[in-house]
């Protein structure tokens, strides 16, 4: 009997909670207009710290200058993905998000084309146009650019000092990078000459395949021919071998902590080292990528830029937003975090004459033209996976599995 | 008449009853809502393909075949996650036990060792992850730089496969003090006259540790037992942002499988289908350890009402 009592009040409890869900879904619904009237529109961002102070500082300026729409920032930090993922699940999506892994979310992602139309060419040609390409899927655009990163080579001035070394120069190949990180390597102490990823992320290395005339998948999305082509196991055997000869190392991350440390002369990254490099204080220089014997210095890139989501009510304002977003004003606000994307904004501020930053923009201009395996293969976060794994056993030193083998094996 | 007056008493115990669910109804919403509502819709998931992104498909049991026949990384991820809840739970328990022994010394300074020892628990899995990375770093680590005062060279902790199961067991352990507590107040309340007695009858510390403390304390070690099983199954704090799954994929626990599948690879219905299975599988081992408890835990109260006779003789002699 007991039991009998206990089960009808868990009824009633469960009757009651799924009317607590039907209000709060009909609540959910009224409430993209605020008690003035105004649209409200959801943005998140990854952002953390300093980064979304000013962002929310921007959006500040933005609503005030705006009767009709207020924008309310949700800072999703490290969990991002995450939580946009559960967002999009529950048809919950923020109305404006950033986005960079268009190929993952395309479904949930308002195409921009027919509003970028509306604005014209100029506005469109403004942008560098290697970020288009970054910022669609499936030939359609689906956000507006707001940074980007190339991949260079940071070296550490004072050990090239020290070993009485020529800083290194744009132009130069693999093999002059191998003769330099010799030349600056010290066993004594403890200086490598070089560090990569002992587990790098597939989507950054295939710049390297590129840069020796070849990539992951052809344009159909096959691995096999192409992963395990000749020119692809040369590049395996390159690293594996730069590690195995004592002179570079692997590092357990990106290689920021091992530069950090002071003892490490070169590693490729991206413009995420600026900052905290320059805060660890490290005297460091930045160079184009090396090229291949055959091939030509190109990167990938890492970008960020703005989408609606697809589920969005309001899209109009929500343009007018990211549009804002993206401006002149914007970039120059941007600046100390993220590399401009405007080339007005670029000449105005003088970015090709700056020593550093503008290695990223000539990174940039000839890495035009590539399109990333992820953004041609369907599930590329399961091939990503396998790819890390193979990798992964090519450069781990307590493997060090024969490139050949471990890429055919890839590929099957 | 017997239908009346059963009748009567149900309402009556009905409206003496609600005051205390009234006073529970905050957690019964929140489990309702946030515990079960969930619990209940994925299992209702794991019957459908849902990219996320788009519209969810019912597809049956498809997401459970596939588990069981075409995933060979979810066998996998079982076995590793066994191996290290087979080696991490009688670890964990056993320090926990001596640090709970050590910190029921009457010493002075016990009370900064307390909280010592304690302190990992406080802290946030995400910190942990990372002061270990710091320390596991093979290159610059301070593990190996200790290490090589001592003329070891230390292992690549995070970058050998052999290495990395037993660096996730060594950081996990690190957050022993929320058992050690259990086990310091369990501890704590056993009647000093039982080890008075004991030493009168001439039994050393560690006849009086196994004849005394273990006894007394195993309903706290079968609590204890139970958490960290489960602890251990659903690891992955630790994984997702110390190992990445890595070292080839040698720490790529079941949690973390779940989790890539939902949220790497945007497969919701089959990471449902993934989460049932592991609660499946804790019930049942829960389910195990509670049928075995039997045999060797005691509770205070079947000492009194079946305890040999000569004890209870005892105890009718201190109530006197």
């Amino acid at each position: 009997m007991k039991f009998v009592e206990f089960k009808s009040v868990f009824f009633l409890l469960i009757a009651v909670m799924l009317l607590l869900v039907g209000c709060s879904s009909s609540a959910g619904e009224k409430s993209d207009t605020t008690k003035d009237g105004k649209v409200k529109l959801r943005f998140a961002t990854w952002d953390v710290g300093d980064d979304v102070t000013l962002q929310q500082d921007m959006i500040d300026k933005f609503n005030e200058s705006h009767d009709d729409i207020e924008v309310v920032l949700e800072s999703y930090g490290s969990e991002y993905d995450t939580k946009i993922t559960a967002g999009m699940g529950a048809k919950d999506a923020p109305d404006i998000m950033y986005m960079w892994n268009y190929p993952q979310y395309k479904d949930a992602l308002e195409p921009l084309d027919s509003y970028l139309e509306k604005e014209g060419d100029a506005y469109k040609d403004n942008f560098y146009e290697t970020l288009w390409n970054y910022n669609s899927a499936d030939d359609e655009i689906l956000g507006l650019p707001v940074g980007y990163t190339t991949h260079v080579v940071y070296y550490n001035k004072a050990l090239f000092d020290e070993a009485g070394v020529d800083y290194p120069k744009s132009g130069w190949s693999w093999e002059d990078l191998q003769d330099t990180a010799k030349k600056v390597a010290n066993k004594d102490s403890k200086v490598s000459g070089f560090a990569f990823s002992g587990k790098p992320d597939p989507y950054d290395f295939e710049m390297f395949l590129w840069s020796n005339g070849t990539s992951y998948v052809d344009k159909e999305g096959n691995l096999k021919g192409n992963l395990n082509s000749e020119k692809s196991v040369e590049v395996f055997e390159m690293f594996q071998n730069m590690a195995k000869d004592g002179y570079a190392i692997t590092t357990e991350g990106s290689g920021t902590t091992e530069m950090k440390s002071g003892k490490v002369a070169m590693f490729v990254y991206g413009a995420w080292g600026l900052t905290p490099l320059k805060e660890a204080g490290i005297d460091y220089g930045v160079v184009e990528l090396p090229a291949f014997k055959s091939g030509k210095s190109v990167s990938i890139l890492s970008s960020s830029g703005i989408s609606i989501s697809k589920n969005s009510k309001h899209k109009d304002e929500a343009f007018e937003f990211i549009k804002f977003w993206t401006n002149e004003d914007a970039n120059k606000e941007r600046i100390g975090f993220e590399l401009p994307v405007l080339k007005s904004v670029v000449e105005s501020e003088q970015l090709e004459q700056d020593e550093v930053k503008s290695v990223f923009y000539s990174m940039l201009e000839q890495s035009d033209g590539y399109t990333p395996a992820s953004f041609i293969v369907e599930d590329w976060s399961k091939v990503s996976e396998n790819l890390q794994y193979t990798f992964e056993s090519m450069l781990n030193p307590s493997t060090l599995m024969n490139p050949k083998e471990a890429l055919n094996s890839a590929v099957e | 008449m017997r239908n009346i007056t059963t009748k009567k008493t149900k309402s009556y115990q009905l409206v003496n009853r609600k005051v205390p669910y009234l006073f529970i109804l905050p957690w019964i919403i929140g489990f309702l809502v946030f515990t079960l509502g969930p619990l209940i819709l994925s299992l209702i998931m794991s019957f459908y393909n849902w990219p996320i992104t788009s519209e969810p498909t019912f597809v049956g049991i498809d997401n459970y075949k596939t588990m069981f026949t075409a995933d060979p990384q979810f066998y996998k991820s079982i076995i590793i996650t066994l191996k290290f809840a087979a080696i991490f739970v009688p670890l964990n328990l056993a320090i926990a036990l001596i640090l709970a022994l050590l910190i029921t010394q009457p010493l002075k300074g016990m009370k900064f060792f307390r909280t010592i020892f304690y302190l990992p628990a406080v802290v946030s899995g995400v910190a942990i992850s990372i002061i270990w990375g710091w320390i596991f770093n093979s290159e610059y680590g301070i593990l190996n730089y200790l290490l090589s005062f001592l003329g070891i060279e230390g292992p690549r902790w995070l970058v050998d496969p052999k290495w990395a199961l037993l660096t996730i067991v060594i950081a996990s352990a690190w957050g022993v003090g929320i058992m050690m507590l259990i086990f310091y107040t369990n501890i704590k309340g056993i009647p000093a006259e039982l080890y008075e007695a004991a030493a009168i009858d001439g039994a050393g510390p560690f006849r009086q540790f196994f004849s005394i403390t273990i006894p007394s304390i195993t309903p706290t070690i079968l609590f204890n037992v139970i958490t960290s099983v489960i602890g251990a199954l659903q690891q992955l704090t630790l994984v997702l942002l110390l190992t990445g799954g890595g070292p080839l994929k040698s720490t790529y626990f079941y949690g973390l499988y779940v989790y890539n599948n939902a949220f790497k690879h945007h497969q919701l219905g089959y990471a449902s289908a993934n989460a049932w299975f592991m609660f499946i599988v804790i019930l049942v081992l829960t389910m195990l350890i509670f049928k075995t408890s039997s045999t060797w835990v005691f509770y205070e109260n079947e000492v009194k009402k079946e305890g040999k006779k000569g004890r209870r003789k005892n105890e009718n002699i201190k109530r006197i």
